[in-house]
């Protein structure tokens, strides 16, 4: 499903981000990526969807070498993988309806199925009440929700979080967790970059760990 | 990617920069507005120097008793000759009263009709020119029975330069302003999309093709460029109306102009935001 093969990434000014990273995620896996501040973390991710090229070593995503990935068919496979956001990335002028609306009309979702699929996230997360607040209307835990309800409402083949229980209490967090484990239970692949061993603690997954941008352990 | 959507982020993209929006439709009706009064001169333009070259012409005068009707045949014969006109002698003293205005008391003075009669020749457009009149009229002086020719010679070819430095300057003032509009229209749209740059890397990021995210702004663009066109029209009409009141035979075919306004908003408006959207989407 995901495969780093030897991959380094270089910022400019020569700083070295990622060294030398190589992994395998099988489909319908669950793992967590681990490590401090600017261990490098994000930047995994990012080489995933692709918002970051690697310097060095080949990356495939779903049988596909992001290398050769045609410019024109990343769209497509972006459709296919979701990204919660560390920093959320909302759309500000719209309302937590309208954003998620908005992951289904990128991939032209007919009208009907649309509102099936944003009832059901909704409910799910138990967002519905707030559906016509604007971001900066809610706090930041909920601001979270609708970013992970973004991310799952096409139901994607690979879902990316990126520090998903950063803005929660213990008890968010759990159901979060909660949450992520249920979408891997049904069948998605899930990858969760998190700083938190003791939430990692709590849940028997393979765990990634990154020290200063190099794999430190996988268990 | 739905038109339907791509027209719903559209007017979003126009409402939530209101402010902007309006300030660039003002700029591109003013510019459409420079372009559509310089199309309205310049047709009057045209059209004026059109009747004057209408009038190019060769008038041949006839011996007393010539053969008209022969002498007319012979010269349709020639290459270069659209039409022959007869006037005879009495059609010309008519002709001459009418414009002097005067009775027929004044100029019975003659004993007898002195004003020959004529053959007026009418050119193609090609020959319409000193050397195209020298050589028809030449020919035209070897057939019997002609008097003599009389034609315009230099100051048509005065006439054919002015047009053609007109020509030159409208060529190049057409150019100005459209590279003007142009500019105005993807100014404006790469403006709009700056503005909204967080939300189409957040686009990008969930996956929205580059064809989504242009289609709202090539909305806009059509959309300024069309309202543009459609205000600088009303503002040609209203030039035209009072142009009206101290101009006579102003020359102003509505039904092109408003197709025109609307089709060169259109076009500029499609022109300007892919311009705008290609150096934002690489
Ligand atoms: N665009 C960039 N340009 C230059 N350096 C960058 C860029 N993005 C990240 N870095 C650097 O790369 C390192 C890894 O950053 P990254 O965001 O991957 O860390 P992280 O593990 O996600 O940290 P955190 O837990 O704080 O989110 C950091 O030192 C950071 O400063
Ligand atoms: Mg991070």
């Amino acid at each position: 499903m995901i495969t780093f093969d030897n991959v380094t990434k270089v910022y400019q000014k020569d700083w070295v981000a990622l060294q030398d990273i190589s992994f395998f995620i099988d489909k319908g896996e669950f793992v967590f990526v681990n490590g401090t501040t600017g261990a490098g973390k994000s930047t995994l991710l990012k080489l995933i969807y692709k918002d970051e090229e690697p310097t060095k070593g080949t990356i495939k995503v779903l049988d596909q070498n992001l290398r050769l990935l045609k410019k024109k068919n990343l769209p497509k496979l972006r459709r296919k993988i979701g990204v919660i956001f560390q920093d959320f990335k909302l759309l500000q002028d719209r309302t937590l309806e309208e954003n998620i609306a908005f992951a289904l009309d990128v991939t032209d979702t007919p009208a009907r199925d649309m509102r099936k699929q944003m009832l059901e996230i909704l409910t799910y997360l138990r967002l519905s009440h707030k559906k016509f607040s604007f971001p900066y209307q809610l706090s930041g835990g909920e601001q979270q929700k609708v970013a992970i309800a973004r991310a799952l409402v096409r139901d994607p083949y690979v879902l990316l979080a990126d520090e998903p229980t950063g803005n929660l209490d213990e008890k968010s967090s759990q159901e979060i967790i909660d949450v992520l484990l249920d979408i891997n239970y049904k069948g998605t692949t899930v990858l969760m970059a998190t700083h938190n061993l003791k939430l990692i603690k709590k849940v028997k997954k393979r765990m990634l760990r990154i020290e200063d941008g190099k794999l430190a352990s996988d268990q | 990617m739905s038109l339907r959507i791509g027209i719903r982020e559209g007017f979003r993209t126009i409402t939530r920069n209101a402010s902007l929006f309006l300030l660039s439709l003002l700029v591109t009706s003013i510019a459409l507005f420079l372009l559509s009064l310089f199309a309205f001169v310049t047709v009057n333009l045209y059209h004026f120097l059109n009747i004057l070259d209408e009038k190019i012409e060769i008038i041949a005068f006839l011996e007393e008793n010539a053969d008209y009707e022969a002498l007319k045949s012979n010269i349709l014969k020639i290459n270069g000759v659209r039409d022959v006109i007869y006037v005879s002698s009495e059609q010309a003293l008519k002709d001459l009263q009418a414009e002097l205005q005067e009775t027929e008391e004044v100029l019975s003075v003659f004993e007898s009709n002195p004003l020959p009669a004529s053959l007026r020749i009418k050119l193609l457009a090609k020959f319409r020119n000193a050397r195209g009149l020298e050589e028809i009229s030449g020919k035209v002086m070897l057939l019997r029975g002609i008097m003599e020719t009389i034609y315009g010679g230099e100051l048509v070819d005065q006439l054919k330069k002015i047009t053609s430095v007109i020509t030159g300057f409208d060529i190049g003032l057409l150019l100005i302003i459209i590279f003007s509009v142009v500019f105005v229209i993807f100014q404006t749209i790469k403006l709009t999309i700056f503005a909204r740059a967080t939300e189409i890397d957040i686009m990008k990021l969930v996956g929205a093709s580059n064809s989504f995210i242009a289609l709202p702004f090539t909305f806009e663009g059509i959309v300024q460029g069309i309202l543009g066109g459609f205000i600088a029209f009303i503002l040609t009409v209203v030039t035209k109306r009072v142009a009206v009141s101290f101009l006579s035979n102003i020359y102003f075919p509505q039904g092109y102009f408003f197709v025109g306004s609307l089709l060169c908003g259109l076009i500029f408006g499609i022109i300007g935001s892919s311009l705008a959207l290609r150096k934002f989407l690489k």
